[in-house]
C-alpha cells in the first residue's frame, strides 16, 4: 500500500491555512527521520513572514502510515502531549496542529515543535558519554514516570478524551485488548504467551491504587537525553490511556529493554533501583505481587506489538524495515522474558 | 547452493552496514539500512540451522503427544493429539516444516491448557514447559537483548 510522498509545498500550503496573516510560508529541509514505527516522522523548517516579522521554526510532523506497529488514534496522542506541556517536571514538545482528515496530506497527522540536539537511541545510552551518567539518567527517567503517574487525569482534561476504567477492571480491559490483537494478528501459534494469558486471568492483580495517566510505551528509546544525564523530552505517547500506574512501571522494567544484555533495566540501573525511584516520585506503592502481574502482562502486550508488526509486514500493508526487524528480534526475546517471569526459562 | 547462502547473507549485511550505510545522506536512509543489516544478519545466523531446528522441535512436540496419549484426554483433544503424534516430516522444505510446526504448536496450546489443571498430568505439564523453554533456545538470535 503506497502513500503520497510529502512535499514541502503541500505542507506549506496546509500550514498557511492554519496561521491567519502568515505570508510567504515556506518549508525547507523536509526529511523523514527514524522513529516511525507507529507514525511516519518528518523534520522540517518552517519560515514565514508574520505580523511581528520573520518567523523560523524547527518542526516535526507525525503522519499515520497505511498500517502501523501500534494502531492508535492520533488525537489521543496529541491530547496527551498537549496536557503535559504545562506540567512541571514532564518535558514534552509543544503541539501545534492536529489534522484528523486524512485527505489533507494523505494520512492524519499532527505537527509539533522539534526538541533538537539530543540523543534518543537505546543503544547509545549504554556507551559513553552517556554510560557514566546512567545513575542520573535513571533517576530522571523513573522520576518523570512517577510524575506522569502521579498526575490527576481529570485536572489535565484527559478524562474527556480517554475512557476511565474502574480500578478493579484496569487489568481486564488491557488484557482483553491485547489478547484480541494477538487473536487477530498472529501468523503462528504462541504457546508461551497463551500460557501467560491463562495465568494472568487466573491470578488477577488487586485494584489499581489510583486511575493514572499511563504513557503506554515508557522506555529507553522514547525520550531525549543528554550527556549530563538530563532528559529533555518524553516522546511516543501513542498508546497513552488511563489505567493502573503499575502498567507503565512494568513496561519499562521489561527484560526486552535490557539493552546492555544484563540486569540493568532500560540499560540504566537494576530493577529494584528503578522501582524505588518511581515510588518516591509518584507517592505510590509497587506491590510486589501486583507488579509481577503487570510485568507479565507487559510481555503479552509486547508480543501483541511484535505479532502485529510481523503481520503488517507479511501481508504487505506496511513494509517499513522496522516491522520486520522488530518481529525477528523481539518475538523470541519476548517469549523468553515471559518464561523468565513465570520461572520456566 | 554456492556461494554458501549463509555467507552471502552475512557478507551482504556487513557490507550494507559497514560500507554503504555511512555514505547514505539522510538519517532515515541510514536507519533503514541499519535495520536491513540487522535483519540480514539474523537471517544469516538462522539459515543453516532452520530446517534442523524445526525437525527437532516437531519431533519433541510429537514426543510430548505420545506421552500425553498414556493419559485420559478429553475426547476431541485426545483424537487430535493422537493423529498429530503419528506425523512424520518427510517434506523438508522450510514451508512444509513450518506448516507442520504450526499445527503441532496449536495443539500443544490446547494440551498445555488441559495439563496445567489436570493433577494426573503434572509430569506432562512440566515436560511441556521444558520444551517451551528449549524452543526459545532454538529460536534465539545472538543480538537479542535477552
Amino acid at each position: 500500500m503506497t502513500q503520497t510522498t510529502l512535499t514541502p509545498d503541500a505542507i506549506a500550503a496546509y500550514i498557511a491555512s492554519r496561521i491567519p496573516g502568515a505570508r510567504n510560508v515556506r518549508v525547507e529541509g523536509l526529511s523523514q527521520i527514524p522513529g516511525g514505527a507507529s507514525r511516519q516522522t518528518f523534520r522540517f523548517r518552517l519560515q514565514y513572514d508574520g505580523d511581528d516579522g520573520p518567523v523560523d521554526r524547527k518542526l516535526i510532523m507525525r503522519r499515520d502510515p497505511p498500517a502501523s506497529l501500534i494502531d492508535t488514534e492520533r488525537h489521543i496522542e496529541y491530547a496527551a502531549y498537549h496536557a503535559f506541556y504545562d506540567v512541571p517536571g514532564v518535558p514534552v514538545p509543544r503541539m501545534l496542529w492536529l489534522e484528523n482528515d486524512p485527505a489533507a496530506l494523505d494520512g492524519a497527522f499532527f505537527i509539533a515543535e522539534e526538541i533538537s540536539g539530543f540523543e534518543s537511541g537505546p543503544m547509545a545510552i549504554i556507551a559513553e558519554p552517556y554510560l557514566s551518567q546512567a545513575s542520573r539518567l535513571a533517576d530522571r527517567k523513573w522520576t518523570i514516570l512517577g510524575e506522569i503517574n502521579r498526575a490527576d487525569p481529570a485536572a489535565l482534561g484527559l478524562t474527556e478524551v480517554m475512557a476511565v476504567p474502574a480500578p478493579d477492571q484496569c487489568w481486564r480491559r488491557e488484557l482483553d485488548h491485547w489478547e484480541k490483537i494477538i487473536d487477530e494478528d498472529e501468523l503462528e501459534p504462541q504457546p508461551i504467551i497463551r500460557a501467560a494469558i491463562r495465568w494472568l486471568r487466573a491470578n488477577p492483580p488487586g485494584p489499581a491504587q489510583k486511575i493514572s495517566v499511563v504513557h503506554g510505551d515508557y522506555r529507553t528509546g522514547n525520550f531525549l537525553y543528554d550527556a549530563q544525564g538530563e532528559i529533555h523530552g518524553i516522546l511516543d505517547w501513542e498508546m497513552c490511556h488511563l489505567g493502573d500506574p503499575l502498567e507503565d512501571l512494568g513496561w519499562g522494567l521489561n527484560r526486552i529493554w535490557c539493552w546492555g544484555g544484563d540486569e540493568r533495566r532500560g540499560g540504566l540501573v537494576p530493577r529494584e533501583s528503578a522501582i524505588a525511584i518511581w515510588e518516591k516520585a509518584s507517592g505510590l506503592k509497587a506491590d510486589p505481587a501486583d507488579l509481577h502481574w503487570w510485568e507479565l502482562f507487559n510481555c503479552v502486550k509486547g508480543q501483541g506489538i511484535w505479532i502485529s508488526s510481523a503481520k503488517a509486514w507479511d501481508d504487505g500493508t506496511n513494509r517499513e524495515p522496522i516491522l520486520a526487524f522488530s518481529a525477528w528480534r523481539m518475538l523470541n526475546t519476548q517469549d523468553r522474558a515471559a518464561l523468565d517471569l513465570m520461572e520456566r526459562l | 547452493m554456492t556461494p554458501n547462502p549463509q555467507a552471502i547473507l552475512a557478507d551482504f549485511a556487513a557490507r550494507l552496514g559497514g560500507q554503504i550505510m555511512p555514505d547514505l545522506k539522510t538519517p532515515y536512509a541510514m536507519s533503514s539500512a541499519g535495520l536491513m543489516t540487522a535483519v540480514l544478519g539474523m537471517l544469516a545466523e538462522q539459515f543453516d540451522g532452520a530446517a534442523a531446528n524445526l525437525v527437532e522441535e516437531n519431533r519433541a512436540i510429537r514426543a510430548l503427544f505420545n506421552e500425553a496419549a498414556e493419559l485420559t484426554l478429553p475426547g476431541d483433544l485426545g483424537a487430535r493429539i493422537g493423529q498429530l503424534s503419528a506425523g512424520v516430516d518427510d517434506d523438508l522444505r522450510l514451508s512444509a516444516l513450518q506448516a507442520a510446526n504450526r499445527g503441532l504448536r496449536a495443539a500443544l496450546i490446547d494440551l498445555h491448557a488441559w495439563a496445567e489443571v489436570e493433577p494426573a498430568a503434572k509430569a506432562l505439564n512440566d515436560a511441556i514447559w521444558r520444551e517451551l523453554s528449549m524452543s526459545t533456545e532454538r529460536r534465539r538470535v545472538s543480538s537479542a537483548p535477552f
